[in-house]
């Protein structure tokens, strides 16, 4: 009996061994190619394709600068965090990345990601100063930087000249105050035609109403990050008036829900949405939006005189577990620099975070105005009206409140006539959330 | 005896009928797929109206995604992934199905249990553990981090009692007069018969490699080292996609897939030329 | 139909015989190397799951403090996550029988010879390998209540996937649609090992195709029935990726709709409550468990090896 038990654990050992012979033998086949690139190469990982080809170029002269090879990944965004956290938990993450401002600050607190402050200090090429403040704040704790500004994005008014002309209107421009836009979008209205004025789905938080609110002059979220403003008397006006819009000028909510307002916007089944800058890629690839639609600046509040857009930036962060900062700290360097910043604004990647850079993204396209998304973060040029830029609103674990925020109010956009009470509810939901979240 | 004929002609043409329909319904998002690769960028996410067919038909979203995308590595890691996941699946689920459905011994009925309790579990749960197993080892970016999660397989382990279990005793029984061990027994005679169970797992384990998804991109994230599946989900951007060029490289991604289904077609028929059936 | 199990199973209580030695033995060897995977690969993480059901989970797997049933008592009191069971459970209820029949009728159709019967295989395997970016466009289309092909072709004003009462059958519909060729593929598989001389006695006693099907194709497929319910059962109780795809976070008819391990995904992966996410899904194991054992039991009521 012995004898077999023995001879039992070595046949099993032996298979044991075989199955892994199975997974390993297709690993040698190939370890070869993928050994040799990613050893040597700093691992840069992003997650928008649309990106992918401007980043890589400017990554390409860092490393005819340098001889630091550097590999750009791009990830969907969903496993891009799932990744980005299963590294952090233990395995290894990539050395340089994108943060968000939705997670920047478990990440800042948990200490993955590099300091920079004394990199920051000796470099030349990095002035704080330069980049939006606004972006900066966003990677910013405790006094410390853990990140450079990559870009920003501001929201601005989307609208289909060809339907403007049929109805023989004016277009959008920047002296509408929000009552002229929703004038314009009854007019546009025709709901027996399948035909609307403007469209905003309850998802749209940033890109439509949270702006609304601050420019009728209420807020999402307190000062000290700390308490909601969705019980606010003029936030709650401002929601009045996004009722008002829902009711009388939105295809249903349904509609909405189904089909992304975007979409809508896109099959000119939609007159005007308001949008991030971050759409412009996609509206330049689509050939009807490139065809027949312009963008605008968003409008202002009569009442306020203020004209708000939610401003908000991704910055370049470095892994704290990285083993070679150094390196990684000259790419990011290098990434924020003044003048690959002028060059990701010149090849339309995005809008630069660095000061003076905007004329240069206007220029990636003449298929439309882009003025109007820069003017929204510059100096008011009309009388009595002031352009407030609004830090994105965040907290320790902002998608939390912000996921359950777009969760609570589905009802009120299915029925407007809720939706005093439904923010007033989920005031208290939301400060209940930020109170819980674990620092 | 003419009453048979037209029985048996009207229930032809009925079971034709039948499964046209079905085809139809079952072909939709194939065709779909087609369509909307042959479109433009704005017809593709047109609503209103619903565009069926492209007005022009063009086939330039084929032409970009193959000269962005490095087809053939993708094919290759595809392919190699499959290959192992398969190889693996078969003949560990072959002989644990064995054990599982032929075999009585001690501990069997627990081992069982916990064969079953696995397949109870949501897959999302094991991707993160998993990550850092290999992550550990240092293997992430090779194809054994691909193949790692289905070395071995619950669903086969049970699929393939499954099939053991419908074999007649007798069968057995008559190789153990014959002198057999239980090895040979397995080996030459009741294996075998279970052809068609281990194609159909052969199957099913190609379809869900192909398919697999978070596993790929969060353990393979270097970009040539990963298969089409991941490759794909990359060309989808955070707040837009271009649907015609992701329907083309879909496409393209297919015929990998329709290639080695025309080769395991084979198998299955020639398993229906011995045992045949009909209703 | 003699049953090999009781057989083998008599004389277990005296020595063990030189055949129970082997079979031992043999059993053995030949279940260790996916034993051993699936400790390795799935054990670890399942326990750990359980354990961190017990936890309010720290950011990034550190800093877990264990509170008990903290997150079960949360749990209980949690509204949506009852609703989310009732909406697993129904959505279950209507994806496995129906897409067993189907798959079962088309399996047998298909086994036939005729004209064509590749073509048609091939058809029904082509869904299997198309893009789920591809799947989730079409039904959304399909679906849509103000531009959708099917109220625009029947001259509906139907809420496919927004109306709460309606919405979980239209998700189980495409459910049932994605799951059919897998089933297929199983069916005729088993169908290939029933004895053709069967059916030849049935055509000789003149039994229709129908009679036949009942009284031969089911009885003799029972094992294979059997597989497919318990994998579709647990598979549709883990019913996911439809409702992500299809269904966007501001559906009205989300409530209605979401499934546990929407839920469980929502909870771990989006909000990073790890905790509490791993309580749903014990909650789900629990259920899928007792399911399962029930099933267990009843197959032999109905289940046939030969």
């Amino acid at each position: 009996m012995k004898k077999r038990l023995i001879s039992a654990l070595m046949v099993s050992a032996m298979c044991l061994s075989l199955t892994a012979c199975g997974g390993s033998g297709g690993d040698s086949s190939d370890g070869g190619s993928s050994g040799g690139s990613s050893s040597g190469a700093l691992r840069v990982a992003i997650w928008d394709n649309n990106q992918q080809p401007g980043i890589q170029e400017i990554c390409d002269l860092f490393t005819e600068e340098t001889g630091i090879e550097v590999q750009v990944e791009v990830k969907e965004w969903d496993s891009y965090w799932t990744l980005l956290e299963a590294g952090a938990s233990g395995g290894d993450m990539p050395d340089v990345f994108w943060m968000h401002a939705n997670n920047s600050q478990i990440y800042m607190n948990n200490d993955m990601l590099l300091k920079l402050d004394d990199y920051i200090d000796k470099s030349d090429k990095i002035d704080m100063s330069k980049y939006l403040p606004q972006v900066t704040a966003l990677y910013t704790y405790d006094d410390s930087y853990y990140a450079i500004p990559k870009d920003y994005d501001t929201i601005a008014l989307w609208y289909n000249k060809t339907m403007f002309d049929e109805a023989q209107m004016e277009y959008p421009n920047e002296n509408w105050t929000w009552d002229d836009m929703y004038e314009a979008a009854k007019k546009l209205t025709d709901k027996d035609a399948k035909k609307y004025g403007y469209a905003m789905n309850v998802t749209n938080d940033q890109d439509s109403y949270w702006n609304m609110i601050y420019s009728k002059g209420g807020y999402v979220l307190s000062e000290d990050h700390k308490t909601s403003g969705y019980d606010d008397a003029k936030t709650l006006e401002a929601m009045e008036f996004v009722g008002k819009l829902l009711t009388d000028v939105c295809p249903p909510a349904s509609v909405m829900a189904e089909t992304q307002t975007d979409i809508l916007f896109e099959s000119g089944t939609v007159a005007m949405i308001t949008q991030g800058s971050w759409m412009v890629p996609a509206f330049k690839q689509n050939e009807y939006t490139a065809e027949h639609c312009d963008v605008a600046m968003l409008p202002y509040d009569k009442e306020t005189g203020i004209r708000a857009t939610i401003c908000n930036g991704l910055g370049w962060a470095a892994a704290a577990s990285t083993k070679r900062p150094d390196d990684c700290w000259k790419l990011i360097e290098w990434l924020g620099s003044e003048e690959m910043q002028f060059k990701q604004a010149e090849l339309g990647v995005t809008m630069s975070a660095y000061e003076g850079t905007s004329d240069a993204w206007a220029g990636n396209t003449d298929l439309f105005d882009l003025t109007g998304h820069l003017a929204m973060a510059e100096e008011s040029t009309v009388e009595g009206v002031e352009n407030l830029i609004v830090e994105y609103p965040f907290t320790y674990n902002a998608v939390k409140w912000t996921s359950q925020c777009q969760k609570d109010l589905v009802p009120a956009w299915d029925d407007p006539s809720q939706m005093e009470d439904k923010c007033k509810e989920f005031a208290k939901t939301m400060n209940d959330i930020i109170a819980s979240e674990s620092k | 005896m003419h009453s048979m004929e037209t029985r048996r002609k009207v229930e032809r043409i009925v079971v034709h009928v039948v499964l046209i329909f079905f085809s139809i319904i079952m072909l939709v998002p194939f065709i779909w797929m087609l369509l909307t690769a042959f479109k433009s960028v704005s017809e593709a996410t047109q609503i209103d109206p619903f565009v069926i067919f492209p007005t022009v038909w063009t086939s330039e979203a084929f032409s970009k995604v193959w000269s962005n995308m490095n087809f053939l590595l993708l094919y290759k890691n595809t392919l190699l992934l499959i290959f192992w996941r398969v190889v693996c699946a078969v003949l560990t689920a072959t002989l644990a199905g064995y054990a599982f459905g032929r075999l009585e011994f001690k501990g069997k009925n627990f081992m069982f249990s916990l064969v079953l309790f696995q397949m109870m579990i949501p897959a999302q749960i094991f991707i993160i553990p998993q990550y850092l197993m290999v992550s550990k080892i240092g293997m992430t970016n090779t194809i054994f981090a691909l193949v790692f999660p289905g070395i071995v397989t619950a669903f086969g382990t049970f699929l393939l009692k499954t099939a053991y279990m419908g074999l007649p005793v007798s069968l057995e029984e008559a190789a153990r007069l014959d002198g057999c061990n239980i090895f040979q027994s397995f080996l030459f005679i009741m294996s075998p018969l279970t052809r068609s169970s281990m194609v159909a797992l052969g199957i099913f384990t190609a379809v869900f490699a192909y398919k697999d998804l978070m596993w790929p991109l969060v353990v393979n994230s270097s970009a040539n080292m990963m298969p089409l599946s991941a490759a794909l989900a990359t060309m989808q951007g955070q707040y837009q996609s271009n649907y015609p060029q992701l329907m083309a490289a879909s496409a393209i991604a297919c015929v990998p897939m329709i290639v080695l289904y025309l080769l395991f077609q084979k198998q299955f028929i020639e398993g229906i030329a011995t045992s045949g059936g009909k209703l | 139909m003699t049953n090999s199990k009781s057989e083998a199973k008599a004389p277990a209580k005296q020595k063990m015989t030189t055949w129970e030695k082997n079979q031992l033995f043999w059993g053995w060897l030949f279940i260790i190397p996916t034993m051993a995977g699936l400790i390795i690969l799935n054990l670890y993480p399942i326990v750990n799951t359980i354990y961190q059901s017990m936890c309010k989970t720290g950011d990034f797997g550190k800093g877990n403090v264990f509170v008990g049933f903290a997150n079960f008592s949360r749990m209980f009191g949690d509204s949506e996550v009852w609703q989310a069971l009732i909406n697993t459970i129904k959505y279950a209820i209507i994806e496995v029988p129906f897409s067993i029949c189907f798959a079962l009728v088309l399996a047998v159709l298909l086994n036939r010879k005729m004209v064509g019967r590749s073509a048609y295989r091939a058809i029904f395997f082509l869904p299997m390998i198309v893009a789920p970016a591809a799947v989730a466009m079409v039904w959304r289309w399909l679906y849509n209540s103000q531009f959708g092909l099917l109220n625009n072709l029947f001259g509906l004003k139907v809420e496919w996937i927004s109306n709460p009462k309606i919405a979980w059958i239209s998700i189980a519909v495409i459910g049932v649609w994605s799951i059919l060729g897998y089933n297929i593929v199983l069916f005729i598989s088993g169908l290939q090992e029933i004895p053709h001389d069967y059916y030849e006695a049935a055509d000789i006693d003149g039994a229709s195709g129908i009679q036949a099907f009942f009284n031969i194709t089911v009885p003799l497929l029972s094992p294979t029935i059997f597989f497919v319910l318990i994998t579709r059962v647990i598979g549709a109780l883990q019913v996911f990726d439809l409702i992500y795809m299809v269904m966007d976070q501001s559906n009205k008819a989300l409530p209605k709709v979401e499934s546990l391990v929407y839920l469980f995904y929502r909870e771990s992966f989006d909000f990073g409550d790890k905790g509490y996410g791993s309580t749903i899904v014990v909650l789900l194991l629990a259920v899928i468990l007792v399911v399962t054992v029930f099933q267990m039991i009843g197959q032999k009521k109905w289940v046939h090896y030969e």
